[in-house]
């Protein structure tokens, strides 16, 4: 009997034990990440039949088991992975949001005082310091240019880096999973069937750290290992092996890193497209990448590219100080030109693009891909896929004309296009000398004094200096007029006649009697004369009344050329519509403010979203806590029990042993 | 729900996070005055108020160009000013100098101080601005636009001022829309001036022996002028002297229509040989009833009447006042520009020249002052004009510097309703904020220090 006693009094004190360890290895990892609170499980000892009945035979711990749900695990870990990938993307977005927005920093300013610059030039076109400083400010929008792409390019390499660095952590991370997988394996086979609790932990908080990275699925296999997946089933782990994530320059691009996915069996590597990278920090960064900061770099660049381009042309329009035509302003190199080849192309076929209306232009890539028979042009900011015909010259699309004529592509073959991307790295100033700005037009239009009638011309318009194209230009040489024109009206003036007035004394007419109407262009006549400019007559001239048009030589004090290049600061050249090509519906401002915009609202949505996922998470978390946390009043209360308990199991020992002596006094 | 104590801890940390960044956030709000510190703040607002800034910067540069523009005009409509009172004072002395008491040194002295004012208008005309371009030479700022002396002008009655100039006008963006001329090209203020009386210029004949004076002529329908044809006519006396008293008769004859060697009478058809001669006289027995009779001092209809061979309509008449002899004429022909420096140089010479005392001289001096009078007349009108046109631009820049300091008010309190803050709001924010954070962290401290182990002894 009493060492039935003694048992019982045996299983209760190691009993009590067991649950101060538990507790004690509770309260010294209350503050352990990914740890489950363990606790004892606690059976009564099968119970001995007597004749009056079943005795009680003390307890034994059956299991040390965790508190862990697997389903609010995995609630946390879907929510953390969105929530990682926002605070990432917004990590980045941030940067390009302090910066375009920066009332000092943007675009914004030097814009305007470019334009300023050329007003200011405008006022006073003979000063020598006003168009100084026209072409410095046009320096200055240069150099925010340049500074703002550097910054994003700056950007781009940052994010290589890190894309390298977060791959190295994945790798990391999935081979300590295999290796914890082995570790389970082993554990599970010489543990009699108990669980390994403390290594499950350890597997499970690698799990989430890796899912911080990116986005994974995990699938318990029947050894108790896990496999764990990403994209769209990539396995990175399974069982004990685990597989290589690397960093490798895009084929399509040499200068952005992919990822890829070595293969464990044969060294070879197949790369993930970045559509299958979601979810955590490498997640975030892929797609800020694609999302944002190509359509912020190629925006800038687009109106760099609009901007020089509009710019050059109606400089070419124009006169300079010593009456030579303007030249260019700005350089801009390497933006027309060719695509970049995917490496992987086997065909040598090297097209060649151009930008046939820039108003068209859009801020995205292009690939360009050949299917053997014929040509696809893909969008790739919303992967709209146009069927562009075999060439050699494709169907212009957006502004874009491609030709083909170089080379053999095979099928297969993709070159990436980037119209806009280099654009504001790659613009410089083509003028530097204050007297070359050519703020006149160059030519000039008079009355003749002997006119009687009432009929007046205007100041002209410039449209082309290379004008007829076929032959030599009106303005081919330098400071003249080829030819300067005479237009004299007939008898009755109901009719006039154009002459070359290259000889005064004797002008040669050239067309006529041409029908006068009012107000209307004299160029191009009835039979396509035109020199480049248009005239316009209007009022009631007399019979004999003579118009003439020269070169402007010594014109320094006109401004007409400098007052349309001012106007272009408001008139929309960029982003027209398909069904009106040519016109434009937005500024260079509007542009660059839609691109404000645009990076805005997708700061503030991600900084929403990231909220949003964040307070999830730490819902999530709780309800995890809730179940698997420590508490550590709880955890003193089982201290207080298992004391209570050993104590009691103390006195039951010291009870049977004192019963054992009473026993032993009988025989003294 | 069971709690587990490191919830206590995280929860504590990312309310206190929490707070501390909304406070941080609207502390940046304050400190730079702004609402929308970063385009995320508001995306639309951002993006707006960059363009709003952009049409700031638009209307700032604007309003320069309206001031610059209102210099330009100004400095042009002092010059002016000048040039009319040089004019005015000109016209001054040809009235003195058509006093017939006058001695020819008199008149002598009139036109030396006629050169003064000669040189005073051409220093008007050559004038320049503050960056030493010329006001009147178009888009040529550095080319002095009039050159020529007196002297010059004189040797030949067809010589003119030599402007070097071009017709171009400087214009400044004053509006999106608007474009004003900030100059007029010298040729349009004192170049191009219609001679006479804007339609046509009478002239007499050198040969002229009588005492006849001409007036510049009127135009009473200027539509039957402009489809007149002829618009050169000369009429060519004749003095009846087989009656007593003697009757002075008149031919109209077409020096415009026909050969330039021969000119028909549009009264009688008899052809004259061109250019007349003092011989050139009608004969009024060979054609009775056709001449037309002489009345000093009654206009001379330029049009048809029945029994003319011709059927014409000058819409017009001229007034010769006088005593024409035989074969004196006097002509019409329609007017051409003539350059206020011309007109002037032109009276110049005819005072220069003094007059012979005959009535052919007295009435030659007559009407070449009246012919100058008529073209100072011209000039200062045109002057007037383009005076108008200043005047009224300047008007124009006024009103549209009116709208430009609305626009600009309004866009300040756009931007300012965009970006700006409201103080009063958000400090009050702030305070809010603080305590709020303050309390998380009391609250924190009290929670976290609650333990049972602080009760186990």
């Amino acid at each position: 009997m009493a060492t039935g006693i003694l048992n019982v009094g045996i299983s209760g004190l190691s009993a009590a034990q067991m649950g101060f360890q538990t507790t004690s290895h509770n309260i010294a990892n209350a503050s352990t990440d990914g740890y489950s609170r363990q606790s004892i499980v606690q059976t009564t000892n099968t119970p001995l039949s007597f004749g009056s009945g079943f005795l009680g035979q003390g307890t034994n711990v059956q299991t040390v088991q965790r508190v862990y749900s697997q389903f609010l695990s995995n609630q946390v870990l879907s929510a953390q992975t969105t929530a990682s990938e926002m605070s990432s993307y917004l990590e980045q977005i941030s940067q390009i949001d302090n910066m375009v927005g920066d009332s000092s920093a943007g675009l914004t300013p030097a814009l305007a005082s470019f334009f300023k610059g050329v007003q200011e030039a405008a006022a006073n076109p003979s000063s020598i310091s006003s168009r100084q400083s026209m072409l410095s400010s046009a320096q200055s929008l240069v150099s925010q240019f340049n500074a703002l792409d550097e910054r994003l390019t700056s950007i781009r390499s940052g994010l290589n880096t890190q894309i390298s660095s977060e791959v190295t952590t994945i790798n990391a991370y999935a081979a300590k999973i295999a290796d914890i997988n082995n570790n389970i394996i082993a554990a599970n086979a010489t543990g009699s069937g108990q669980p390994p609790n403390d290594l499950l932990d350890q597997r499970d908080q690698i799990v989430a750290e890796l899912n911080k990275v990116i986005r994974v699925q995990t699938v318990t296999q029947s050894d108790g290992s896990y496999s764990v997946f990403i994209g769209n089933g990539q396995p990175l782990v399974v069982g004990t092996q685990s597989s290589k994530l690397l960093a490798t320059p895009s084929t399509d691009n040499p200068e952005q890193m992919t990822i890829a996915m070595q293969s464990s069996s044969n060294g070879g590597s197949i790369i993930l497209p970045d559509s299958l990278i979601s979810g955590g920090t490498l997640g975030g960064l892929v797609s800020f990448r694609s999302q944002t900061l190509d359509a912020v770099q190629n925006g800038i660049g687009r109106i760099a590219l609009t901007l020089a381009k509009n710019v050059n042309d109606q400089h070419a329009l124009g006169m300079d100080l010593d009456g030579k035509l303007g030249g260019k302003v700005f350089n801009l190199t390497n933006t027309v030109g060719a695509p970049l080849a995917n490496t992987n192309n086997l065909g040598n076929g090297a097209p060649s693009f151009q930008i046939s209306n820039y108003a068209q232009l859009s801020t995205s890539d292009y690939r360009l891909s050949y299917t053997g028979s014929s040509y696809t042009l893909t969008r790739l900011s919303d992967n709209t896929v146009t069927d562009v015909g075999n060439g050699p010259t494709l169907t212009t699309v957006d502004g874009l004309t491609i030709n083909t004529s170089v080379g053999t592509p095979t099928a297969n073959d993709s070159w990436l296009i980037q119209p806009t991307r280099n654009a504001a790295k790659n613009i410089s100033m083509a003028l530097t000398d204050a007297r070359s700005v050519a703020l006149a037009a160059p030519i000039k239009t008079s009355k003749a004094l002997t006119n009687t009638g009432s009929g007046s011309v205007d100041a002209g318009v410039m449209v082309s200096t290379t004008t007829p194209a076929t032959a030599a230009s009106a303005f081919a040489t330098q400071g003249i007029l080829t030819p300067p024109v005479l237009i004299k009206f007939d008898n009755p003036a109901t009719t006039y006649t154009v002459y070359d007035n290259s000889n005064p004394s004797s002008p040669t007419a050239l067309e006529g009697p041409i029908t006068f109407t009012a107000g209307s262009d004299v160029f191009p006549t009835p039979s396509g004369l035109d020199y480049g400019y248009r005239i316009k007559i209007s009022g009631t001239p007399a019979s004999g009344d003579q118009f003439t048009v020269d070169y402007n030589s010594n014109g320094i004090s006109d401004n007409r050329n400098a007052v349309l290049l001012g106007a272009l600061q408001t008139s929309n050249t960029m982003e027209s519509t398909a069904s009106a090509p040519n016109t434009g519906t937005a500024s260079y401002q509007g542009a660059y403010s839609q691109l404000v915009s645009f990076v805005g609202s997708k700061t503030n949505e991600v900084t929403v979203i990231g909220d949003a996922q964040t307070k999830l998470v730490e819902q999530a978390t709780a309800t995890v806590q809730s179940l698997s946390g420590v508490n550590m009043d709880e955890e003193a209360a089982n201290l207080l029990r298992y004391q209570q308990a050993y104590q009691a199991s103390s006195k039951i020992i010291s009870i049977a042993g004192k019963l054992f002596d009473d026993i032993l006094a009988l025989h003294n | 729900m069971r709690i587990s104590t490191s919830m206590i801890y995280n929860s504590g940390v990312s309310t206190i996070n929490d707070k501390t960044s909304a406070m941080l956030h609207t502390q940046q709000q304050v400190s730079s005055g702004r609402r929308v510190v970063t385009p995320s703040d508001d995306p639309v607002a951002a993006a707006r108020a960059l363009d709003v800034s952009q049409a700031q910067s638009v209307n700032a540069q604007q309003g320069t160009n309206l001031d610059n523009t209102k210099s330009s005009l100004g400095l042009e409509e002092s010059q002016l000013s000048g040039v009319n009172d040089v004019l005015t004072r000109v016209r001054e002395l040809i009235v003195q100098a058509g006093n017939s008491n006058l001695s020819a040194n008199d008149r002598r002295s009139i036109a030396t101080e006629l050169r003064s004012n000669y040189d005073q208008l051409q220093g008007l005309a050559n004038s320049s601005d503050g960056n030493g371009n010329y006001l009147f030479s178009g888009y040529m700022g550095s080319t002095i636009p009039f050159g020529g002396t007196v002297d010059t002008l004189n040797q030949a009655p067809g010589n003119e001022v030599s402007y070097f100039g071009d017709s171009g006008q400087r214009t400044l963006q004053v509006s999106a829309t608007r474009q004003i001329a900030i100059s007029d090209p010298g040729n349009s203020v004192f170049q191009q001036i219609p001679n006479g009386n804007g339609h046509f210029v009478t002239s007499y004949a050198s040969y002229n022996s009588g005492g006849g004076v001409v007036n510049a002529g009127s135009v009473a329908d200027p539509a039957a002028w402009n489809s007149s044809v002829p618009q050169s006519v000369s009429a060519v006396f004749s003095v009846d002297t087989s009656v007593i008293p003697s009757k002075t008769y008149y031919d109209l004859v077409d020096t415009q229509s026909g050969s330039p060697t021969q000119g028909t009478s549009l009264l009688t058809g008899q052809v004259y040989t061109l250019p007349l001669d003092a011989t050139s006289a009608p004969a009024p027995a060979t054609y009775p009833g056709q001449l037309r009779l002489y009345s000093d001092g009654q206009p001379i209809s330029l049009k048809s009447v029945a029994g003319d061979t011709s059927t014409f309509n000058m819409g017009s008449n001229i007034t010769i006042t006088g005593a024409p002899a035989q074969g004196d004429s006097f002509s019409t022909a329609p007017s051409t520009s003539q350059s206020v420096f011309k007109t002037i140089a032109t009276v110049i010479n005819v005072l220069e020249k003094g007059n012979t005392g005959t009535s052919a001289g007295v009435a030659a001096l007559s009407n070449d002052i009246g012919f100058a009078l008529t073209n100072i007349d011209q000039a200062t009108d045109n002057i007037l004009t383009v005076r108008a046109a200043v005047g009224s631009r300047l008007n124009e820049v006024d009103a549209l510097s009116n709208i430009n300091q609305d626009l600009s008010l309004q866009y300040s309190s756009t931007l300012s309703t965009l970006q700006d803050l409201d103080y009063a709001k958000t400090i009050t924010d702030l305070t809010r904020e603080q305590t709020d954070l303050q309390a998380a962290q009391k609250s924190f401290v009290s929670t976290s220090q609650l333990s049972l182990f602080t009760y186990i002894q």
